[in-house]
């Protein structure tokens, strides 16, 4: 207690302003026995939620490294086989073939809706119209849904005798209807079109604040050099929105690669297995064919990817 | 600086952790080997008062039966009381062998037959060997081969199909059979069909009419038309043999590919529910107890989940096979009732397994409308549907002609199936391709078996 005591009233008064750099530097040379406890009373406050972290993150993340260099069932005794979980993960055609699969799901879940959020927020922001927030609270609706709902919604609207093909037919566009979920070309995109309504939404509740975050003067003085609505869009919008683009590219392209329930209970990963993605192998691995060394390492490889494509988009978009 | 440092702590803790966890010990552990209880007995009032944990995976009339069972043998043993949680099927048999590890799990439980259930609980030890049951209450002679076999594997768990019981089946019978709506094929004039040349002409009868012979539907995987097609044409040994792992039986002796051809034929003949390939499996099953979406339907009995009046208006065939008089069909208890390594009191649960193969459980389960298996009962005469699954589950008995369900080959063989199967009737593979990937299948999960 007299410790704590004593870190609070260090800290509390903060000492003469002058006098706390110094401090410093003379730490980064040879920290004194004081500052070096004080660390520790520092990392002592955070222990509880360092422990708790490390309880159920990083310790069942390292499960799961290890554990992808098994071949295990999940009960009984497992037998060491080195990388060729990672390496069946890329050679086997089918589980190489999620990656294909996942890659157009991106297109769907993550550019699509970025392109369209930008087109409308700046048509939005453009032409302020009475009742906007109305339009706005709409399109933000599916990202309140849940994707369970979502799921069963469209599974409908998708059925044969469902909405869309009954749409098609009124207009007599007999030719168009599909078996949207049972085509080994469309259910994939049928599905990617989900994500799409899904995103969209909130890419461009984003980029609305972010426009409205963008200092006016700077669209005034486009204006005044005679700059046209896409020369705007291009000049100030674009640029301006760079955090929230990078934002909305991170939630959406690591939300694509985990794709699972959208699969689950539309298509399971059919017709054939041309809508499987890594997630629902994933968990077919771990968990209805007991090949958990499997489900693991696919585990490992998406967690990697989510990591890489999270830190390159901070680079990138933090660059000056 | 201080960043780096704590980035440095933490790198190794990680990498210790790694290092510990890769190094030192491998997941899973080999628990001590169960060999079959040797001091067993029928006597179950020696027990005291004992409170045993049950885990199943029966809802609705399924679940009203087993609670029936219970009060049944509680009322017979006083001194026996069963909890019973019921879970949902997928969520039992992907949590079961967490469950049975945990002693204070459950005493009893369902599991699902095959390696991928069963089989695996059995390898981890989990589950009681139960040879020393079966010889105090007989149940070699009660059961048929053929269901018995579904629940035993050699005690190195290297074959499944024979060796030691390490589950009992239960007095109700799974089938896969075809349902008939009776009112359409009166108002069409067609007679009920009495073998599979009987079914294809009336069929074909109905389509001329312009209706749907059978409702299929294709968008989450729908194994039934093509697991009874095969029974119909495979050879009951052969069939069982494969399933059972013999590496010299192939998926082509097994009227597999014939199986997959017809199928594919009727398909291509319009002869299932149009736009099939965009249909789930719910949808087509509630719009053919509907009466829509067509006359016929393979299905797994219990699945249309008649009642009252409705029991009246389907029917259901156990069609002989193609060639000669014998009764082939696909046929399990509806799950295999194992008693945990860990349970106190393995003679409770053992009388309370031999219960739910008896007469009585047989008979709840008609009262309820279930299928009864094992043994004779006294039928309802309202009830056409389930005349016709206890008649075929009294000529499967008779014949000893059950087959178990394909997908035990193999832990990936029910994906397999369904994905190929979408293929083919996609016109994306052969039935010979077909019968290929089931036999790479299969034999790609026998060469890790032996090694």
């Amino acid at each position: 207690m007299a410790i704590i005591q004593a870190a609070i009233s260090t800290s509390g008064d903060g000492g003469p302003a002058t006098e706390a750099p110094r401090a410093r530097r003379r730490q980064r040379v040879r920290p004194t026995k004081s500052a070096r406890r004080l660390r520790w009373i520092g990392l002592l406050f955070a222990a509880p939620g360092l422990l708790l972290y490390a309880v159920v993150v990083l310790w069942p993340l390292v499960q799961s490294i290890q554990y992808s260099f098994y071949k295990w069932d999940g009960v009984s005794a497992a037998t060491w086989v080195g990388f060729q979980n990672y390496i069946a993960f890329f050679t086997d055609p089918v589980l190489r073939s999620t990656l294909g699969n996942v890659v157009v799901l991106l297109v769907f879940f993550s550019i699509l809706p970025i392109v369209l959020g930008l087109l409308s927020a700046a048509l939005i922001t453009r032409a302020k119209q009475p009742g906007m927030a109305i339009f706005r609270w709409i399109f933000f609706l599916p990202q309140v849904l849940t994707s369970v709902v979502i799921a069963l919604l469209f599974k409908r609207m998708y059925a044969p005798e469902g909405p869309i093909n009954e749409a098609l037919r009124a207009f007599g566009l007999d030719a168009l209807t599909k078996n949207w979920l049972g085509d080994f070309t469309w259910a994939l995109p049928a599905l990617g079109l989900i994500g799409t309504w899904v995103t969209f939404g909130f890419c461009m509740v984003l980029f609305i604040s972010g426009v409205s975050s963008i200092s006016p003067e700077l669209f005034e003085a486009a204006r005044m050099d005679g700059a046209g609505a896409v020369r705007e869009f291009f000049t100030v919008t674009l640029p301006g929105l760079r955090g929230q683009i990078a934002v909305a590219l991170t939630l959406t392209l690591t939300a694509a690669l985990r794709t699972f329930d959208l699969v689950w209970i539309t298509t399971r990963g059919g017709p054939g297995t041309s809508t499987l993605t890594p997630a629902v192998a994933l968990y077919k691995a771990a968990f209805v064919n007991p090949n958990v060394g499997q489900a693991a390492a696919i585990g490992v490889v998406m967690a990697v990817l989510c990591l890489i494509i999270a830190l390159a988009i901070t680079r990138v978009s933090e660059r000056e | 600086m201080k960043h780096k440092r704590y980035r440095a702590v933490l790198g190794a803790i990680v990498a210790a952790g790694v290092l510990m966890g890769t190094a030192a010990c491998a997941p899973g552990g080999s628990a001590p080997k169960t060999s079959a209880p040797s001091n067993v007995s029928k006597d179950v009032a020696k027990a005291g008062n004992v409170t045993l944990a049950l885990s199943d995976f029966w809802g609705s009339a399924e679940g009203d039966w087993i609670n029936k069972l219970i009060t049944g043998f509680e009322k017979k043993h006083p001194n026996v009381t069963i909890k019973r949680t019921q879970e949902d099927w997928g969520q039992l048999t992907s949590t079961l062998n967490l469950q049975l590890q945990d002693a204070s799990g459950p005493c009893i439980a369902s599991a699902n037959n095959g390696w991928q259930s069963l089989g695996t609980l059995g390898k981890g030890n989990l589950v009681l060997n139960l040879d020393s049951y079966a010889k105090l209450y007989g149940w070699d002679d009660k059961v048929p081969s053929t269901i018995a076999r579904q629940n035993q594997f050699s005690t190195d768990f290297s074959s499944i199909g024979d060796g030691s019981w390490f589950a009992t089946p239960v007095a109700r019978a799974s089938l896969i059979g075809v349902y008939y709506n009776v009112a359409k094929l009166e108002e069409l004039g067609i007679d009920v069909p009495k073998n599979l040349d009987d079914l294809e002409a009336a069929a074909a009868e109905i389509k001329a009419a312009g209706q749907v012979p059978f409702s299929y539907s294709g968008v989450d995987g729908n194994t039934a038309m093509l697991l009874g097609l095969q029974a119909l044409y495979g050879n009951r040994d052969k069939l069982n043999d494969f399933i059972y792992d013999d590496p010299k039986v192939k998926a082509g002796d097994t009227g597999f590919t014939k199986a997959a051809t017809t199928l594919k034929k009727w398909a291509d003949d319009g002869w299932l529910t149009p736009n099939f390939e965009g249909i789930d499996y719910q949808t087509a099953l509630a719009d053919y107890v509907d009466g829509k979406g067509g006359v016929f339907r393979f299905e797994y009995t219990g699945s249309l989940g008649l009642s009252g009046d409705k029991l009246n208006e389907f029917g259901y065939l156990q069609l002989p096979q193609a060639s000669g008089s014998k009764t082939v069909g696909v046929g399990a208890a509806p799950g295999a009732m194992v008693i945990s390594a860990k349970c106190k009191y393995p003679d409770v649960a053992a009388a309370f397994l031999d219960y739910m193969m008896s007469d009585e459980a047989s008979q709840t389960a008609v009262d309820l409308g279930l299928v009864p298996m094992l043994n004779k009962v006294a039928l309802p005469d309202n009830a056409r549907s389930l005349s016709g699954e206890a008649a075929g589950a009294a000529k499967l008995d008779s014949n000893d002609g059950y087959v178990p369900y394909f997908d035990w080959s193999s832990p990936t063989m029910l994906d397999t199936i369904s994905q190929n199967l979408q293929l083919l009737l996609a016109g994306k593979t052969t039935p010979k391709d077909f019968t290929t990937a089931v036999d790479s299948d299969r034999d790609g999960f026998l060469a890790q078996l032996g090694s």
